[in-house]
């Protein structure tokens, strides 16, 4: 998993790229939890070919925080399988998607 | 068409799983998608092992490929366990009160066209079948 920063609109854009996996989301979660701050961050989706349960509890638990901070947390451009496995598991609801960078931001 | 890797209970060999699944799916031509959904599955099942299989010296993965169905199986040499007897998580409750427990096995349950355990000569054996195209 590789993870990129940049800053967009005041807002943190964190790019990821590789699975959110069992073996990958332990590694990226120090470095996400860093980057979590208000006003907010927002991670784009585009290069996550998709996310098991272990990558959902990290997005979950980023969810909590960002709210216990006051900060926006969002996610960009989720893949089919991303999408799919949201659904189910009723992400869907509790984390905001948007299409593109400039959606998350200006929301 | 069909790949089989034996490998030690361990993070690592989820990795090296997911690794040979995806290749072996650019190799046979499997859509993405359904490559995605038995990747995720494959995770599920292995880090399930990984975590939770007592006193397994082992795993042992393979993966079918007839045309129109993928049907992988994962044994192990732990004590037995059914993770499919787990009970179905809240996918309903807000932010605050969310817990992923049990998750990663509804995902296996919803995604999966079938899947079955039975324990037997000393194995816990899963097997799941799905889809190989795109929806």
């Amino acid at each position: 998993m590789q993870i990129t920063k940049s800053d967009t609109a005041g807002m943190t854009v964190a790019i990821l790229d590789g699975r959110l996996d069992t073996a990958t989301a332990p590694a990226a979660e120090g470095e996400l939890m860093a980057m979590l701050a208000a006003p907010g961050l927002v991670l784009d989706m585009t290069k996550v070919r998709y996310v098991s349960s272990a990558g959902l509890r990290l997005l979950l638990k980023m969810a909590k925080e960002a709210k216990g901070k006051g900060a926006k947390f969002a996610l960009v451009a989720l893949q089919p399988a991303v999408r799919e496995v949201f659904e189910i598991s009723g992400f869907d609801k509790i984390i905001p998607s948007f299409a593109t960078v400039a959606d998350a931001t200006a929301a | 068409m069909s790949l089989t890797l034996r490998l030690p209970p361990e993070t690592d060999s989820v990795t090296r799983l997911l690794d040979a699944l995806e290749g072996f799916a650019e190799e046979h031509d499997i859509p993405i998608a359904a490559m995605a959904r038995l990747n995720i599955l494959a995770d599920e099942l292995a880090a399930n092992v990984v975590m939770h299989a007592k006193g397994a010296t082992h795993l042992e993965a393979s993966l079918h490929h007839i045309p129109g169905q993928l049907t992988f199986i994962l044994a192990d040499d732990g004590a037995p366990f059914d993770p499919l007897a787990q009970a179905a998580p809240d996918t309903t409750a807000p932010v605050g009160e969310r817990d992923v427990g049990g998750l990663g096995i509804h995902l296996v349950r919803q995604m999966a066209s079938s899947v079955e355990y039975r324990y037997e000569s000393g194995r816990n054996i899963l097997t799941l079948t799905l889809a190989d195209s795109a929806k």
